[in-house]
């Protein structure tokens, strides 16, 4: 469990030397919350507007506005696991994100009937985005928005392994198809990528694939498929695809098609 | 409690009868059983039409123009919708009249010979989109309903459409059950309830014997509220009641657990600059709050300090920063001692929005 530090691939380059300490984040989010939300003057200008979703847990504190923050959201001393962040209740992952939601002009509320309901979340410790703006509630785009920070996170933030001592966690054993030789009868059925349980098999299998360099041999070797077996189940999801098409590319090696 | 029995049909039909008939035990004043016109939601209605693909696709193009031609003239008329979201409602239309409403952007390369099912006939498509642009009638009273959280909620004309702002409320509750575990068993009131739609919320996240009276003046928003609640299958754990704000609450002084309300809050002199589709198409009654905005608030606020319990509840909408600091302050100075742990609590736009709190 050493050597499990979490660490941005390139192309994410938000907060990135953020060590992903409770004092840290602490400032992190601070800051965030001081930032002033910005006001549209002209009539037809959208911007973003900026709220820390856990302002209102804890409620009936007294004193509102943003201060009740950090002290819900301090006991991750350390490190921690990135894959950890895909094992968190929506909740908990919503207490270490920001939400931008599309500010218009004027006063809102009965004033107003349209519906720009877009919603941005921030994951804080990792500076990941996702966004959602198709939905015809509020709510249902909070959702959508968090489905795909989880895809995200899955995607960027990488865990390293150590090849000598390699096991899979369960969680990718389960996203295998049955001709692995190392899955068990107790992973199950097979999990497809329109399960939301993938995106925690997907990012163990790119951690793999990016600790053995982008080598799909490499890495179906220590998951006991051949090579045919796991390029299709590369292929099976187009983010996971290009993902590793993508670490190929940096690699010089030729995309999986 | 007894809860009054609903007398609704079967969803399905194009318009329903609804009898209304006043719980036993609410307020002296009777009231003649009034018949209110429902109308279904379009997406609720059987697939009783049909066009040609290529019908259909003169009128996505008709529609297109429609929304295009609009450009930013509403916005700069009364802040209305510009074409981009013109688009995206013509979207969800689509998807609540046609069955598989992707074959419209399929370009015909294939020519599909058969029709395509709907919920509406063609010449209905025409003219509610028509209505949409010219007469700026809201999209949700078109499609007869709105999506507000989880839920899809009918309305119609002479009822507010819930806004998402107010989606937060049922947030707030929440976090009160989460702090004391006791409310969620308890008797909660939502005021004014229009379509129904918080106590909806609430409803969903009470517990095995926790109940909602969800009252309204006005019939149309009770028969609309009870056909909502009916369709989720709350009608055992809300009770719609006909009537002004704590009129119909007589029997439960000093038992709420909780008092959730989005009141009219528009300052009078404000109604006539509203966007079209507010001022001219959405009922007066549930906007208009006098001349401050604060008439129905501080009513509100006044009947809360005897009907709420030791503990219980609150959670006010508002037009903002103005008038949740004016609330609190009257809270504090008029009932000292009464109510406490107050907190103004923003939207999602960042407006301050909220005055939520607890009696002592």
């Amino acid at each position: 469990m050493s050597t499990t530090t979490p660490f941005l691939i390139k192309s994410i380059h938000l907060l990135h030397k953020i060590s992903i300490t409770s004092n840290n984040f602490f400032k992190a989010s601070s800051l965030s919350i001081s930032t002033p939300i910005p006001s549209a003057r002209s009539s037809s200008a959208i911007t973003w507007s900026r709220q820390n979703l856990v302002l209102h847990i804890g409620g009936g504190g007294g004193g509102g506005g943003g201060m009740l923050y950090c002290s819900n959201y301090s006991s991750s001393a350390g490190e921690v696991r990135a894959a950890d962040y895909l094992k968190l209740s929506d909740q908990e992952l919503m207490r270490q994100c920001e939400m931008d939601t599309f500010k218009a002009s004027g006063p809102g509320g009965q004033h107003r009937n349209k519906r720009e309901s877009a919603v941005r979340i921030k994951h804080l410790p990792t500076g990941v985005i996702a966004q959602a703006v198709e939905d015809r509630s509020q709510h249902m785009n909070r959702a959508s928005a968090l489905a795909r920070l989880r895809t995200q996170l899955a995607l960027k933030v990488r865990n390293k392994v150590d090849l000598d001592s390699y096991s899979p966690p369960l969680e990718l054993l389960r996203i295998l198809p049955p001709a692995s030789t190392i899955r068990g009868s107790e992973c199950g059925p097979q999990i497809g990528p329109k399960n939301p349980k993938f995106v925690l098999g997907m990012q163990a299998l790119l951690d793999l694939i990016f600790s053995v360099e982008g080598s799909v041999s490499e890495a179906a070797k220590l998951l006991g498929l051949s090579t045919g077996a796991l390029s299709r189940l590369i292929l099976s999801d187009d983010s996971l695809r290009m993902a590793v098409n993508e670490l190929r590319a940096s690699k010089g090696m030729k995309p999986l098609k | 409690m007894k809860l009054s029995s609903s007398l609704f049909s079967v969803p399905g039909i194009r318009t329903l009868r609804a009898n209304l008939r006043r719980p036993i035990s609410s307020s002296p004043k009777v009231s003649l059983p009034s018949a209110i016109k429902l109308k279904t939601p379009i997406f609720l209605r059987p697939l009783q039409f049909s066009a040609s693909l290529s019908d259909l696709k003169k009128w996505h193009k008709w529609a297109k123009g429609m929304a295009l031609s609009v450009g930013s003239t509403f916005v700069d008329l009364d802040n209305g919708p510009d074409s981009t979201l013109l688009f995206r409602e013509l979207n969800w239309f689509m998807e609540d009249s046609i069955e598989d409403h992707s074959l419209i952007s399929q370009l015909g390369v294939q020519n599909n010979p058969e029709n395509v099912r709907l919920r509406a006939s063609l010449d209905e498509l025409y003219t509610l989109w028509k209505q949409r642009i010219e007469e700026r009638r809201p999209f949700q009273y078109i499609v007869g309903c709105e999506h507000w959280r989880d839920l899809v909620l009918s309305v119609q004309e002479g009822v507010l459409i819930p806004r998402p702002e107010t989606e937060f409320i049922v947030d707030l509750v929440e976090d009160a059950l989460s702090s004391n575990g006791e409310l969620a068993e308890g008797l909660w009131a939502d005021l004014g309830t229009g379509s129904g739609a918080i106590a909806i919320g609430i409803g969903r996240i009470l517990g095995a014997s926790g109940r909602v009276i969800a009252t309204d003046l006005s019939p149309v928003a009770v028969a609309v509220a009870s056909f909502n609640v009916q369709r989720y299958g709350l009608q055992g754990m809300i009770e719609v009641r006909e009537g002004s704000w704590f009129e119909p609450l007589k029997d439960v002084e000093g038992k709420l657990a909780g008092i959730v309300s989005n009141p009219p809050y528009i300052p009078s002199d404000d109604i006539s600059g509203l966007q079209a589709e507010v001022g001219r198409h959405e009922p007066r009654l549930a906007l208009d709050g006098g001349i401050s905005g604060m008439n129905d608030l501080l009513h509100i606020i006044n009947g809360a300090a005897s009907k709420l319990k030791p503990k219980g509840f609150f959670a006010f909408e508002t037009n903002g920063q103005k008038q949740c600091k004016f609330l609190k302050d009257y809270m504090e100075s008029s009932y000292p001692g009464i109510f406490c742990n107050f907190n103004i609590v923003s939207d999602f736009a960042g407006v301050e929005r909220f005055v939520t709190g607890f009696r002592q």
